[in-house]
């Protein structure tokens, strides 16, 4: 036992206590940081986009001025409320609707401009969550309107407005900003005079070298729909209010489980992490064994290539080094979800009591029996597949040998993926089952399956026969590995069977 | 495998075979190693040395015969007291020198502190204390494979396997392994070693095998394989080849040396076997033939080496080893 311990140790020092693996763990909180910051610097500096509306009837740029602040101020309150969730850590703030986080609608958006817009939401939020708050700063717009420039405003016909706006939409011409100095213009609307809701009218025009981003055209397209429709809802007779009434409806709706008492029964967030948090773990299952995998396998490689393997062979049995190697490469793949667990638990600790999202999922984890199951499952799935890579490892002189073995390995590993959203929305469903009973992806479909309650008697059964199957897969490659290992040169696929047969003397 | 007596001497291997399919590896081999001795293990390419050294480790079985090392019928229960420099052999690049013979000593049973401590010893007692915190990446050929070399004796192994310890090594560390080969023997362990170099084995070795095509070929000393050698003689004259081979008991003459100035002619002469070199030089004096030099010499390991080994041992291509042995 002492031996295995050496190796497992030898092993999970090499890649744990490597330049690498110590520089990922430095850069990886720093890596989230950065990535944070570039993306609201990137969000800040983002450029306006100016255009112009060419309106004809001069009935329609209201509605896309109107559309243009109601979208803004869309994102803008999206922004505010992610702003109340860092600062209150997830949990439930003291601070009166509409300024509390909830849906971005209308009615909201109606209501936090009523309520005295986001001067009054930071008062409060100072007030009831912390007084140190840095202060709240809107998002930039990120489109302008400007008015279309009295040269082309003169001329007289639609062509020649087309025309008129080209040498701008190219670049070759600048467009003047209230700000001063020119900018190029991004996009141009011109609105027909015959434009309206009938079959034989007119359309409008949305003229733009950008092709890709569509977020203006799209505000525009939905402006016009507003205006058009309500011009439709005045023709039966209705006020233009009745549109906005319309859209502002939400129909109030609340879900519940059938499984607990009825006062915990509505779903809350709690919840929906239990749920989700099986599929997390086991994708994450997923990403570590093909990470430990390869680790194994070109560590295999190492040691078959560079001659180590027999001094190795002299000192402790085949059986003890791959007992070793496996014991050692699976601490490796288990260090870094424990780094980021121990990180969770400790801000759980720190923030007792705390209803944020990490807290919530640490609980989870450890209140139910789940990181039991989720560390059998582990084991089990990783001495499948890293029995696998390990005899690949074994017949192998160089990486390069070893990919004629790895494209079959990786299309079995990666296999069940396209299926787990199926087993993730139909735990119990007839794709779950059948996952749960081909043993190689028992421990993915069983853990996907944690939180649903499926049927005792298949788990029990899917999992006796993982076990077997595990079994006889770490003989039969537990074989391949001792006769290839010592072999100069690697076997040939077609003489790999027979190295699965029982050693002869 | 039948079971072996145990066997007083610290190795003894009793008709051992190894087969891979129809291909015979090491065919009815026995020997027999004493305590305290230098064994050399000699025989060409593909003569079944390291199969036979994998298997008195018990890295492969053999398919018949038995063995005994240190006592054991296996030496799985004994390696602790077992050191082996397999002669393919390398180390952990990313390693340090010293910890990787530390390493391999905590493996043969040493506690980590004194793993540690008998390491950093033999690389200063081997002048490669500089190297102790070197990544074995940075080491040179040479120093890398002293560092195996201490890595297989730190443990201080009651028995010692060297196989082609001395391959790859330039001549001063080739001395420097003689040397610690004869320092290893004078501390009372028993030493195997293969190799190709005729001139260790001869300086080094109290008996040796030759091996070829998995059989034994020869065993004993140098001196017991040199009387069954046919005599080898040096002799100066001034008489024709002609002359001498008229003498009879000549099985091979060849010219050593040009004539000199006085017509005198240095040969190089195999008797036949059985033929006293005191008898052909009655037969010249009685031919009344001169001669200034007469000296008779022994047969080096090398005329040995070739005569048991060569007949075939050579022929034996890599394409007819089997397909398990990485090298023999």
């Amino acid at each position: 036992m002492k031996q295995i311990l050496l190796i497992a140790w030898r092993e999970y020092k090499q890649y744990i206590f490597s330049r690498g693996f110590l520089l990922f763990l430095t850069m990886f909180p720093l890596g989230l940081v950065f990535v944070g910051a570039a993306v609201g610097l990137l969000e800040n500096n983002k450029p306006i986009r100016y255009f112009v509306v060419y309106d004809e009837t001069g009935a329609y740029t209201d509605e896309i001025d109107q559309e243009l602040d109601r979208r803004y101020m869309q994102s803008a309150i999206a922004a505010w409320d992610a702003y109340i969730l860092v600062a209150s850590g997830g949990a439930e703030v003291d601070i009166p609707a509409p300024f509390a986080p909830d849906d971005v609608n209308d009615a909201r958006i109606v209501a936090f401009e009523t309520a005295g817009g986001f001067e009054k939401a930071q008062s409060l939020a100072k007030a009831n969550i912390n007084s140190g708050l840095p202060s709240f700063v809107p998002p930039k717009r990120s489109f302008y309107r400007l008015p279309t420039p009295g040269d082309i405003q003169a001329l007289g016909s639609l062509l020649e407005i087309e025309e008129a706006f080209r040498p701008y939409l190219l670049e070759q011409r600048l467009i003047g900003v209230p700000s001063g100095g020119g900018k190029p213009l991004f996009a141009a609307v011109l609105i027909p005079s015959g434009f309206g809701a009938g079959e034989d009218a007119a359309q409008a025009q949305y003229w733009s070298r950008n092709l890709t981003d569509q977020s203006l055209e799209m505000i525009i397209r939905s402006a016009l729909n507003r205006a058009l429709r309500r011009s439709v809802i005045a023709d039966y007779g209705l006020p233009g209010e009745a549109l906005d009434a319309v859209a502002a409806v939400d129909a109030p709706i609340a879900s519940f489980r059938p499984d607990k008492a009825p006062e915990e029964a509505e779903l809350g967030m709690k919840d929906r992490i239990e749920t989700a948090l099986p599929a997390g773990l086991t994708y994450m299952l997923l990403v570590i064994i093909f990470g430990v995998g390869n680790l194994l396998l070109t560590n295999t490689i190492e040691e078959r290539s560079n001659k180590i393997v027999e001094i190795l062979l002299s000192s402790v049995t085949a059986n003890q080094l791959m007992m070793g190697k496996l014991l050692g490469i699976a601490a490796v793949g288990l260090t870094m979800p424990a780094l980021f667990l121990s990180g969770g638990l400790a801000l759980t600790l720190a923030d007792a009591g705390s209803e944020n999202v990490m807290a919530v999922a640490v609980t989870t984890l450890f209140s139910t029996n789940l990181i039991f199951v989720y560390l059998f499952y582990f084991f089990c799935a990783y001495l499948i597949f890293s029995m696998i890579f390990l005899a690949i490892g074994a017949v192998s002189n160089s990486l390069q040998d070893a990919q004629s073995y790895m494209g079959p390995v990786m299309l079995l590993v990666f296999a069940p993926l396209p299926f787990m959203v199926m087993v993730f929305q139909n735990p119990n469903g007839l794709v779950a089952s059948i996952l749960t009973w081909i043993p190689i992806y028992t421990p993915y479909a069983v853990m996907m399956r944690a939180a649903s309650d499926p049927p005792l008697w298949e788990i029990v059964g899917a999992t006796a026969l993982m076990l077997a199957f595990t079994l006889f897969l770490m003989r039969i490659m537990g074989r391949i590995f001792r006769q290839a290992i010592l072999q100069a040169s690697p076997p040939k696929i077609r003489d790999v069977w027979r190295l699965t047969r029982k050693e002869k003397a | 495998m039948t079971e072996n007596p145990v066997s007083q001497n610290p190795v003894s291997l009793q008709n051992i075979t190894k087969r891979y399919g129809g291909f015979t590896a090491v065919d009815d081999l026995s020997f027999e190693v004493a305590q305290g001795e230098i064994y050399g293990f000699l025989g060409p390419n593909g003569a079944g040395k390291t199969t036979t050294l994998r298997m008195m480790l018990d890295i492969i079985q053999p398919s018949a015969g038995s063995l005994s090392i240190l006592g054991s019928s296996s030496a799985i229960s004994v390696r602790r007291r077992i050191g082996y420099l397999p002669e393919e052999r390398g180390l952990y690049r990313k390693m340090k020198a010293a910890d990787s013979i530390a390493y391999f000593a905590q493996l043969r049973g040493l506690s980590r502190k004194a793993a540690k401590a008998k390491a950093m010893a033999l690389l200063e007692q081997f002048d490669l204390e500089e190297f102790a915190r070197s990544k074995n990446e940075a080491l040179s050929k040479g120093m890398a494979q002293k560092v195996q070399l201490l890595a297989t004796i730190a443990h201080e192994p009651e028995l010692l396997i060297l196989d082609e310890p001395f391959s790859g090594l330039d001549p001063i560390n080739q001395q420097t392994l003689e040397a610690l080969i004869r320092e290893q023997r004078r501390g009372g362990r028993t030493i195997i070693f293969s190799t190709h170099v005729m001139q260790h084995a001869e300086r080094l070795c109290d008996r040796f095998l030759i091996l070829a095509q998995g059989q034994k070929r020869f065993e004993g000393t140098l001196a017991e394989a040199r009387a069954g050698m046919a005599g080898r003689l040096h002799v100066r004259t001034n008489a024709s080849r002609e002359a001498l081979i008229a003498l009879g008991g000549i099985a091979h003459i060849r010219e050593e040396e040009a004539p000199s100035a006085g017509a005198e002619m240095t040969y190089e002469i195999e008797l036949e076997e059985g033929a006293d070199p005191q008898v052909f030089l009655a037969k010249a004096v009685a031919a009344r033939i001169v001669i200034s030099r007469f000296e008779q010499a022994g047969a080096t390991l090398h005329d040995i080496f070739v005569s048991l080994a060569g007949d075939g041992g050579e022929a034996v291509s890599d394409s007819k080893r089997a397909p398990h042995e990485a090298a023999a």
